[in-house]
């Protein structure tokens, strides 16, 4: 019964690692695809909130499964990954902000713009041709 | 076991190679400030990986403290990006 608890948590940390490092990796490769900045940001985010995660649980359950488990390494696991979503949430929405106020070119079908405009100029509709 | 975290190490290697061309030949400064946040983050993976195969757990607090102070680094680069306007 324990060895095949132990193969079956063994395979659940193989899968979180290298679907995480998977995740990371994918979006490397997808910041070629991507044609603007701001698409850039937006590839960013399953590597820091699935990807990272994914891999900082799956390195607790290995740490527990060498040594045994340990609520201190629990704890600063969960707020690891709490952090990881809320922060890189929190970053990427400031370094959206400033990508587009530094003025880099973004992709001409953006829209609604509302950085671009002065308050009350009316509304912009969603660009919606090419769905 | 170990391969999987050789492997993985080599997934995270690969991801950051490919981060660092990637900033190397971005159009824009936006563009290599978002690279450059994924190749940190992956640097954060990279740590966990080497405190699983040295078995320490100093690295967990290590990627505890890149995780919650990595949003300075993204904040200064912004505001480099919007030259100091917020």
């Amino acid at each position: 019964m324990i060895a095949v608890l132990d193969i079956a948590v063994s395979i659940l940390i193989a899968v979180l690692l290298l679907g995480g490092a998977f995740w990371m990796l994918t979006a490397a490769l997808s910041m070629f695809h991507a044609r603007d900045s701001l698409s850039r940001i937006n590839v960013l985010s399953p590597a820091t909130g699935l990807g990272l995660p994914m891999i900082v649980m799956g390195a607790f359950l290995e740490h527990a499964r060498v040594d045994g488990f340990d609520p201190a390494l629990l704890l600063k696991s969960v707020v690891t990954v709490l952090a990881l979503i809320i922060v890189s949430s929190v970053a990427s929405n400031v370094l959206a902000r400033a990508a587009y106020l530094s003025g880099s070119p973004v992709d001409p079908r953006t829209a609604p713009q509302d950085l671009a405009r002065a308050p009350g100029e009316g509304e912009q509709v969603p660009h919606s041709d090419d769905r | 076991m170990s391969v999987i975290l050789w492997v993985t190490v080599a997934l995270l290697g690969a991801a950051i190679l490919v981060g660092l061309f990637r900033v190397a030949t971005a159009p824009d400064a936006a563009s290599r400030a978002v690279v450059g946040d994924l190749v940190f983050f992956s640097g954060v993976g990279l740590i966990v990986l080497v405190g699983l195969l040295k078995a320490s757990a100093a690295a967990v607090d290590a990627a505890l403290i890149a995780s919650v102070l990595g949003i300075l680094a993204t904040v200064a680069l912004a505001r480099i990006l919007t030259r100091g306007r917020r």
